[in-house]
């Protein structure tokens, strides 16, 4: 169940949950996904990856695979080109890193790419693949930030900034927190660290890459972000753009990590054009681990300063995020979560150091939540045990502390209304909070449950970082119906259907009206991608200025043919009519049409819309049950609370709540990609063993959404949510756990080992 | 060696000639030509994959090709009653947010077609056991369930 509460009235299609387009061919199997594209001629291509952690190449020898039948070509660092690039292909941003090649002479985690081979089929690929054989020159190798830091620890890249930091610690300073700290009544300091999750999409990476006789190449390829993908391959094999089309119509699911590219793209390409024939290449379920990206590890030192009455006057912090063995997104992970801390409880004084280290562990990329999940775990738990130490409700030191109108955000704004206050009080009345937080804790007994909360505001788009930029062309047809060209990737989150609304909304069109052409680089305009919660935000009001721009053209028009003032005119459902005039009209239909002899009006409007930032807000609600016999931890129930500025479509909107709410539950409890310690290797690379929330684990959610706090960048005051949902659920389980057996844990995953093990270190209270 | 096997596959009787190693998944994705059904892991795991074998819903990854001879085969592309008609499943998903990537889908999709041919009142609880083997990362399950409560009591409607 979810509930929308607004104050904003007046819209008809903006607001309600159409009929997603997107999903008639979900529903019955048509959905085309890049995996589904089938070629004449297609071969079939395997990466061999490696077994060990950190190594130079000394020899490799390819002889026995390409005499295998059915073999048609084996490529090595020897035989591509070697190309420095960017792997994750944002418009030369500081948010990614220079530091990848297709395939290199040395590897620097277990699993990297060192082969590929195309063949007639993936059998006979995959068998190939044993026959290539490799010599590597083992190098010491690094696992964790403090061995990769340590003095004399081997060096994992040459470009970076220092030794294995990817690039200089970026600090984030306001006011004096040596002051701070002194005039302070409470200080409380603690150590926090955050595991590996993985996005685990559903649908595996895939592509197929095929060239014309002309000398260009098409992709087909599971991506959040085609333009960038269309220019990095561009860049690296030497094409101009218009060589380059890359295609994606549904894909399935992303979550931030298919922004990257993943070696595959470039070997498909390359394998396509030795072999004369298109490639297809997918990842194995335990590829999209080994080879995919996962959230970055992060350890973090967190000290704040209280008043009595609980105002936060200092706030130190010092981040260490695992980037892996690769840069991705480290800088843009470690400066968005990192200045993340000077904001969702206000504070004067504050002094914030993030760094990001190479490790020999597989990549971590960008992944929902963007370095802010490990961040606002730390800093929300701790608001926990400061209010506990205050004598306060959490909740009260929460609202005392919250972020409000005209504080600055993170992104250096003005912060507009008071969404987390506004979250913070509903969930409280939802919950009956006073009334929960007075029942005392269970102290014998097998099954002890009890409430916590977290709180978070996450900005939609990724300014400053990335200068983004949103396009969208309307066009009319002479029957009065229009089509929207966008580049914005349809992940799975009807991105797509929310685009269409707006558009007929400012056009006065029913949503039929509208389609959407998308996915395809050489038709649509340029596109950044879809991440950073900024499609329905930043995209949508692209849209809404291309459809208002038409809807000037069309106003034009039917001013002349109904012969009044254009400013006087209006359209709703299709017809244009004098505003406060009865009779005097005309449909879009007649007023675009063709006449005898007259040709229909072709009108075209653009829009490009360069957003800053939005922020959105949440407050999350949760019960637990701890299990004092097994330590098992189960979350009973979650009331999501979140401020969004106006929900475009509300099934669409609460579905965003209810998945995040999944993934961070498992972040929280069970989902942990652990790599071994000792060699690198990965451990868990499958379904079975990186446990994710099934049916049968959710808990109820009951999503309410807030329209309090609209933004006037956003499309009709829309913000983003795609990302606001995983954040908040974690120290909300977190400081549940402690409500209900009074242990603090200050890390992710909580395992019932460590439940079991707290509970029997705790001292007897009824002794 | 290929064999050939004879199979009824949404209503349709098809001679194949396969591979013995190739799983119906493969079968039904490259050589039928029916790509409704998804891979997302291949080795029984997730449940992207799951059709209807006679009657019964199996993970295709995890039978081959060459055991479904005789058998009747049921996939997201055979599910509508008729082209202009959607299963009350098909509509549900769509109507209660049962379906966001889509990848999932198809399975969650034929599963529940099992569960509920089998028990036309499942509880909440029957639900969430019912679709326990198949993953979904996109929605949180709750407007699966949804959608499966909604497409059970409309077919239970059109049967009295």
């Amino acid at each position: 169940m979810s509930v929308v509460a607004s104050a904003i009235v007046g819209n008809t299609i903006v607001g309600t949950s159409v009929k997603r387009t997107d999903l008639i061919g979900k529903v019955t199997g048509t959905a085309q996904y890049a995996g589904d594209v089938k070629l004449a001629g297609m071969l079939h291509g395997r990466i061999k990856r490696c077994t060990v952690a950190h190594a130079n190449i000394k020899r490799i020898d390819v002889s026995r695979a390409l005499e295998f039948p059915g073999v048609k070509a084996v490529l090595t660092h020897e035989n591509v080109p070697r190309v420095l690039h960017y792997g994750s292909p944002h418009p030369r941003s500081a948010s990614v890193t220079c530091d990848q090649y297709i395939l290199d002479r040395k590897v620097r985690y277990w699993g990297e790419g060192v082969a590929a081979v195309a063949a007639v089929s993936e059998e006979i690929a995959e068998e190939a693949l044993d026959l290539i054989d490799v010599e590597y020159e083992p190098l010491p190798a690094v696992f964790t930030v403090e061995a990769a830091q340590a003095p004399g620890a081997p060096v994992i890249h040459e470009t970076g900034y220092a030794g294995n930091l990817l690039f200089k610690p970026v600090v984030f300073a306001r006011g004096d927190v040596d002051k701070g700290f002194a005039s302070s009544d409470l200080i409380i300091e603690g150590d926090y660290e955050t595991g590996r999750p993985t996005p685990a999409y559903m649908e595996p990476n895939v592509c197929v890459c095929q060239w014309d006789n002309t000398g260009k190449l098409t992709v087909w390829v599971s991506t959040q972000t085609a333009f960038m993908v269309r220019g990095i391959l561009a860049e690296v094999l030497g094409l101009p753009l218009h060589k380059v089309r890359v295609l994606v119509d549904h894909m399935g699911g992303g979550f931030g990590a298919k922004q990257d590219l993943f070696q595959h793209e470039f070997l498909c390409a390359l394998l396509a054009k030795e072999t004369r024939h298109p490639v297809r290449m997918e990842f194995t379920r335990g590829e999209t681990f080994v080879g995919g990206r996962s959230r970055h590890p992060c350890k973090i030192w967190l000290k704040q300063g209280f008043r009595q009455d609980g105002t936060v006057v200092a706030r130190q912090a010092r981040m260490t995020y695992n980037s892996g063995a690769y840069g991705s997104h480290g800088p843009g992970v470690t400066i968005v979560g990192t200045s993340a801390l000077t904001s969702l409880y206000r504070c004067e004084n504050v002094h914030l150091e993030g760094r990001c280290v190479y490790t020999n562990t597989p990549i971590a990329g960008a992944y929902r939540g963007y370095g802010v999940v490990q961040t606002y775990y730390a800093l929300d738990i701790q608001m926990d045990e400061a209010a506990e130490r205050l004598g306060m409700d959490p909740v009260q030191l929460k609202l005392k502390n919250a972020v409000r109108e005209g504080d600055i955000a993170p992104s250096g704004h003005p912060i507009l209304g008071h969404g987390l206050a506004d979250c913070i009080r509903r969930g409280a009345q939802e919950t009956g909070w006073e009334q929960l937080r007075r029942r005392p804790r269970e102290t014998s007994g097998t099954f002890r449950r009890g409430w916590g909360m977290g709180c978070e505001m996450h900005g939609s788009s990724a300014y400053p970082g990335i200068k983004e930029q949103g396009n969208a062309s309307v066009k009319m047809n002479e029957d009065g119906t229009a089509v929207l060209l966008t580049g914005a990737a349809g992940l799975g989150t009807g991105a797509h259907t929310a685009l269409a609304q707006i558009v007929a909304e400012e056009l006065g069109l029913r949503f039929d009206d509208i389609a959407v052409v998308h996915g395809d680089t050489d038709i649509v305009p340029w596109d950044i991608g879809a991440f950073a919660s900024h499609t329905t935000f930043m995209v949508g009001r692209a849209a809404q200025m291309a459809a208002s721009e038409v809807k000037k053209q069309l106003l034009a028009r039917a001013g002349e043919q109904l012969e009044v003032a254009p400013e006087d005119l209006e359209i709703r459902d299709g017809v244009i009519a004098v505003r406060g005039v009865a009779g005097k009209r005309l449909t879009v239909r007649e007023s675009m049409g063709p006449k005898p002899g007259i040709p229909a009006a072709n009108l075209l409007g653009n829009g490009t819309y360069t957003p800053t930032k939005a922020y959105s807000f949440a407050a999350h609600f949760v019960e637990v049950q701890v299990d004092a016999g097994t330590g098992q931890i189960d979350v009973l129930q979650v009331i999501p609370v979140h401020e969004i500025g106006k929900v475009v479509h509300p099934v669409a909107a609460a579905g965003q709540i209810e998945g995040g709410i999944q993934q961070g539950i498992g972040h929280t409890l069970t989902e942990d990609y652990v790599i071994d310690l000792t060699n690198g290797r990965s451990l868990n690379a499958g379904f079975v063993d990186y446990k994710m929330p099934l049916s049968m684990d959710m808990p109820p959610i009951r999503t309410i959404i807030l329209e309090t706090a609209p933004d006037p960048g956003g499309p009709y005051g829309a913000k983003g949510l795609g990302e606001d949902p995983i954040i908040a659920i974690g120290p909300a389980i977190a400081n549940a756990v402690y409500a209900a057996i009074g242990v603090r844990f200050r890390h992710f995953p909580i395992t019932p080992e460590q439940v079991l093990a707290a509970l029997q270190d705790q001292p007897d209270e009824n002794a | 060696m290929k064999r050939v096997v004879e199979v009824t596959i949404n209503g349709e009787r098809q001679e194949l000639t396969l591979e013995p190693y190739r799983s119906l998944l493969d079968v039904l994705r490259n050589e039928v030509g029916l790509t409704g059904t998804k891979k997302g892991c291949d080795v029984g795991d997730c449940g992207a994959c799951t059709v209807l074998l006679d009657g019964k819903p199996v993970n295709s990854c995890l039978v081959l090709g060459v055991e479904v001879g005789g058998c009747e085969v049921v996939t997201i592309e055979g599910l509508q009653p008729d082209p202009e008609r959607l299963h009350p499943l098909q509509e549900s998903f769509m109507q209660h947010g049962g379906a966001q990537c889509g990848f999932c889908t198809p399975g969650f999709i034929m599963m529940a077609k099992a569960l509920l041919d089998e028990n036309p009142d499942p509880t909440e609880d029957e639900i969430r056991f019912g679709i326990a083997g198949n993953i979904c990362r996109c929605t949180g399950y709750t407007k699966i369930v949804t959608a499966i409560q909604a497409a059970a009591k409309e077919l239970r409607e059109a049967q009295s």
